[in-house]
């Protein structure tokens, strides 16, 4: 047997058992907020400035499955870039104790931060060549947002959440959810940190369930 | 004693603030961000963007007497309020516009009524993408140094500047100074000036640097390679005080021209040489100057060199600035400033700085008493813990000890503390 059909095998394996019970999907549409001007890069005392215009993500939203989900063994791992003074991507779903790491591909210092109560950190100034590259684990459940503090305009959010089934929106709102276990459950869609919004479900193996949140 | 009075009277003030913001600033958070959004505008297509930013200080003192540095008060105790907005705005990314407005009892704390200034205003083009040009039209702080960068009471750990943009030396920019016995008056070296003069001649004098030097002129900076370079054509000194910031018509008589050149070989270092020179005397010193001489002849010189490093949880600033003032018929004043900084984050919002200043004064040659010391050696040491609630208020305390050996007192202590929010 060629390593190439081994790994495929195995992969095939590891996904049965969870895919005997998980036949479930749920899929429809978001309505977004409508998309808010990028930022304005403070640039008074930077007086050699590259460019000047920093590109943001358009609005998104995070659908996912609420429900009593056991935590993935091994903790999962996640990137969160910093690649032309933004952070990419600029909205980050994560399962419960996952491991997220922070890697620099600008030229220069970036200090990420967060006071949010989920998650205090201050990852201080590293290298983009430093290793290993700097990581939290986002181990409490909760709205995490990062910043910067040499880049004021610099915004990020990582969205913890108590389950493994979770998918983001693409930028027209559509989303589609596979892989889900049958039962009764809540499903949400977080459009930001004021605003999520909520639907009873209730999911039968093998069927494909349509939600939209107008 | 007196310190310690304050201290017992300061203390429970700050430790009800502690308690106290923290709760309100965190449910506000929500609150400034919305703020800051419905300060943003843009049109265009997001092609032109603005937004109105700021921040509310709210400073406290203690102060020895005589007021150190640029302190123009009598009082041993001062509050001082100040409120700046900022004004960012961008045209593509190839214009760029700045302003900051600014209430407060004035530019240097004292006693004075509520003021309103705009500090600074200013037109950025760039035309490259990568940054080897940009030329800036305006009124805005010099390109001297490193310490203008963070000089904002949110991203300086401290309250106060350091010792070079601040400590007065004896030049007096009203008046040229005609014999060495009277710049040694001036310079406090000797005694003997009187009561009256006393009483008012601290608004007279000049530091080496006065803050961020707002001046209004031009700037051509760029960026090739690691290396970094500005020049700037602006109508007042680095020594100039605020009211010559403005003085449109003295940038074309009497320039002041000033150059630095950095390199950042990486992320975590980076060094500049820094160069200017200007006339230190205002219009009003004309009827002073010696026969024959133009005020063009009253100079003053700087070279200057600075370096800082960030590791990690480390910040650590310096800069040294060697200073000429040119008195004609007497002599060259030259006088050595400068300071080490460092921070250090002990958490993610706890904070601590400590900073050690020094400025030495050259010597003049005093007749047959052969050379003196044109002012007075100082030492001064700047502890500052500080503490940040929340991404949007902040709080710093700050301890400074000042050694002064031929002053009297040799020793003074000043207690700051200022409570910043941003919005």
């Amino acid at each position: 047997m060629s390593p190439r059909p081994a790994v495929l095998l195995a992969a095939v394996l590891a996904l049965l058992p969870a895919r005997a019970g998980a036949q479930a999907t749920i899929e429809g549409r978001v309505t977004l907020p409508k998309t808010t001007p990028a930022p304005v890069v403070n640039q008074r005392y930077e007086i050699v400035a590259k460019g000047g215009v920093v590109a943001t993500n358009p609005p998104l939203a995070v659908v996912f499955l609420a429900g009593p989900f056991p935590k993935p063994a091994p903790p999962p791992v996640a990137r969160l870039i910093q690649k032309d003074l933004a952070f990419v991507p600029a909205l980050l779903p994560v399962q419960t104790g996952t491991k997220v790491e922070f890697p620099n591909l600008d030229d220069q210092y970036h200090n990420i931060f967060s006071y949010s109560p989920p998650k205090r950190f201050d990852l201080g100034r590293y290298r983009p060549d430093e290793r290993p590259v700097p990581s939290q684990t986002f181990d409490v459940p909760g709205l995490v947002t990062l910043r910067c503090d040499i880049h004021e305009h610099m915004r990020g959010v990582v969205l913890v959440l108590d389950t493994p089934h979770f998918v983001m929106t693409d930028p027209a709102g559509h989303f589609r959810l596979t892989g889900l276990p049958p039962g009764r459950y809540t499903l949400k869609a977080w459009l930001d940190s004021k605003t999520t919004r909520e639907h009873a479900v209730e999911l039968t193996d093998g069927a494909t369930l349509r939600v939209d949140f107008p | 004693m007196r310190i310690a009075r304050t201290l017992r009277t300061a203390l429970p003030v700050v430790a009800a603030l502690a308690l106290a913001v923290p709760a309100a600033a965190v449910a506000s958070e929500e609150f400034f961000d919305r703020l800051a959004e419905a300060l943003t505008t843009s049109a265009l297509d997001g092609a032109f963007r603005a937004r109105l930013s700021g921040t509310l200080d709210l400073e406290g003192y203690h102060l020895p007497s005589p007021a150190p540095a640029l302190f123009e008060t009598t009082r041993p105790d001062l509050f001082n309020p100040r409120l700046s907005l900022f004004l960012d705005a961008q045209l593509g990314a190839r214009t760029y516009v700045f302003a900051q407005a600014r209430a407060d009892r004035g530019f240097d704390p004292g006693d004075a009524g509520s003021r309103r200034r705009l500090d600074e205003y200013a037109l950025r083009l760039t035309p490259w993408s990568d940054g080897r040009l940009s030329l800036q039209l305006g009124k805005f702080a010099t390109i001297v140094g490193n310490w203008v960068n963070r000089h904002g009471s949110w991203d300086s750990p401290f309250v106060n500047a350091p010792l070079p943009y601040e400590h007065l030396t004896g030049i007096w920019d009203t008046e040229a100074v005609r014999s060495v016995h009277q710049l040694l008056l001036w310079s406090h070296v000797r005694p003997g000036l009187s009561a009256a003069t006393l009483a008012t001649e601290k608004r007279l004098r000049v530091p080496v640097l006065w803050g961020p030097a707002y001046a209004t002129g031009l700037a051509v900076s760029g960026a090739l390679g690691r290396f970094r370079y500005s020049t700037e054509l602006k109508n007042a000194p680095l020594s100039s005080r605020p009211a010559s910031w403005t003085r449109a018509q003295q940038w074309w008589t009497y320039p002041a021209v000033a150059a630095r050149l950095g390199y950042a070989p990486n992320p975590l270092w980076a060094f500049g040489v820094s160069a200017s020179t200007g006339t230190y005397l205002r219009p009003s010193a004309g009827p002073t100057l010696a026969s024959g001489l133009g005020r063009g002849d009253y100079r003053q010189r700087v070279v200057a060199a600075d370096v800082a490093f960030a590791w990690h949880h480390w910040q650590i600033w310096a800069e040294l600035y060697r200073t000429r003032f040119a008195l004609p018929r007497i002599g060259d004043a030259d006088t050595l400033a400068g300071y080490v900084e460092a921070k250090y984050k002990f958490t993610p919002q706890l904070f601590g700085a400590v900073r050690w200043n020094r400025q030495v004064f050259g010597t003049i040659p005093d007749g047959p008493r052969g050379p003196v010391h044109w002012g007075r050696a100082v030492s001064r040491l700047d502890l500052a813990p500080g503490y940040r609630f929340t991404p949007h208020v902040q709080l710093k305390l700050q301890y400074t000890r000042q050694a002064e050996p031929a002053a009297a007192p040799a020793r003074t202590e000043t207690l700051a503390t200022q409570l910043t929010v941003r919005f």
